[in-house]
This record gives C-alpha cells, sequence and structure tokens, in this order.
C-alpha cells in the first residue's frame, strides 16, 4: 500500500508535472492522425500521470480524486463510444467502423466525416486505456484488497 | 551534418552498451537504478538524432517526450518501491 510521504522535492514536481503531462496526453490523442500516437498511446500517458499522482500523493488521496468505481465505469464507457461508433456506421448501411457513411448523419463531406470518426474512436480508446492502466496498477499495489474489504 | 550527427549517434549507442554493464553487474540497486535513468536518457538522444537523419524530426521529438516522461516516472516507481521495502 502507497501512502504520502512529506517530500518536498517529488510533491513538488508531480504537482507541477502532473496537468502537463495530461495535456501531453490529450494532444497525441487528438494529434494521432498526423503524428505518431493515438488512442492507445495517449490513454497510456493518461494512465503514467494518474500512476504518477497515485505513487507521488499517496493512495487516499488518489482514490479521492479518481474513485476505482469510476475508472470501472470509464473503461466500460470508452469500449461503448468504440463499439458504438462502429454500430452505427452498421446502421447508415455501411460495414462495422466505416466512417465514410457517417456523412449522411453528419452533414458533412465524407473524407471529413472519416477525420472524425477516427477522432471519436480514438478518445473512446483513449479512456478504456487510461482507466484499465490505473485500474491494473491500483489492484497490483494494493495486492487486491482494499481498506474497506478489510474492515468488513 | 548527416556525417557528424551519424557519427555521435554510433558513439552514443557504444556508451550504451557501457552503461548496460553497470546495469547487469552493478554492485547495488541504486547504481542499477542511475544506470537505467542513463540508458533512458542516450536512448532520447538517440532518438533525435535518428529524427534529424530521417528529416522527420517533428515526429521524433513527441516519441522522445513520451520516453523521457516514462523514464521519469519509472525512476519515481523503483525509489517508491524501495523506499517502501524497508518498513
Amino acid at each position: 500500500m502507497i501512502f504520502r510521504k512529506d517530500d518536498i522535492i517529488v510533491n513538488t514536481i508531480s504537482r507541477i508535472l502532473i496537468p502537463f503531462i495530461q495535456l501531453y496526453a490529450l494532444y497525441v490523442i487528438m494529434h494521432g492522425h498526423y503524428s505518431p500516437g493515438g488512442g492507445f498511446q495517449g490513454g497510456v500517458i493518461l494512465g503514467a500521470s494518474m500512476v504518477l499522482l497515485l505513487l507521488t500523493r499517496g493512495y487516499d488521496e488518489a482514490r479521492y480524486k479518481f474513485p476505482e468505481q469510476i475508472a470501472t465505469l470509464l473503461s466500460s464507457v470508452g469500449v461503448l463510444i468504440y463499439a458504438g461508433i462502429g454500430l452505427l456506421c452498421l446502421f447508415v448501411l455501411g460495414n462495422f467502423l466505416d466512417y465514410g457513411k457517417l456523412a449522411a448523419l453528419l452533414h458533412v463531406a465524407p473524407a471529413h466525416a472519416r477525420s472524425l470518426g477516427i477522432l471519436g474512436v480514438e478518445i473512446g480508446v483513449g479512456f478504456a486505456v487510461m482507466s484499465v492502466m490505473y485500474s491494473i496498477f491500483l489492484d497490483i499495489s494494493t495486492g487486491g484488497i482494499l481498506p474497506e474489504d478489510e474492515e468488513e | 551534418m548527416n556525417g557528424f550527427l551519424l557519427t555521435v549517434g554510433l558513439i552514443l549507442c557504444f556508451l550504451v552498451f557501457l552503461v548496460l554493464y553497470r546495469v547487469v553487474f552493478g554492485p547495488g540497486v541504486f547504481n542499477r537504478i542511475a544506470a537505467i535513468s542513463a540508458v533512458g536518457t542516450k536512448t532520447l538522444i538517440i532518438l533525435l538524432i535518428m529524427g534529424y537523419l530521417y528529416n522527420r524530426v517533428e515526429m521524433f521529438v513527441d516519441i522522445s517526450m513520451v520516453y523521457a516522461l516514462l523514464n521519469f516516472i519509472g525512476c519515481i516507481a523503483a525509489a517508491k518501491y524501495l523506499e517502501m521495502g524497508k518498513e
């Protein structure tokens, strides 16, 4: 179990660095079709920022800021966004994840619809990867035993 | 300019192996952590040099920033693990 230590260097560095890491992760997700990166890599960087928060701030504060119930919910919502966009393409008579057919729904050119569809899929993948990374790290670092479980 | 960068990159590749000796045989954990951190820094510079050689610097800057970030977080995680091991 990880607890907070009053180490001024680590605390200050993490407080300054975590917002920039998350901003960079959002850049990697949104800019994924021009530069290396995309949903998975951006999600991993977002998850790394959460892991840094948990490492430096301790278990209690990290769980207060990002509870594991929300992590579980977000992982499902990410998969739902991904599969939902794929199924939406099926409903407008295209193939699975055939974004070009979404142009009829979005009232834009097919190329633009393709770009928007890729972006939506990447956002879903990013959410799922971030919360699954955080859940895995939380489970491993606590040995799967949360404090509420011990009290019961 | 390209020949100079290629030479620097090859020298750095050679230095990575020297540091790798410290990772494998180094006495104590702290030597190993510092050596792994040094390997990560050298890899970052090698990535940037590769970016210059391929004329795609803007791509490789992204990759090297992620590399530096994960190197830093890994270093913090290893230090935290050692700190908790004493308890």
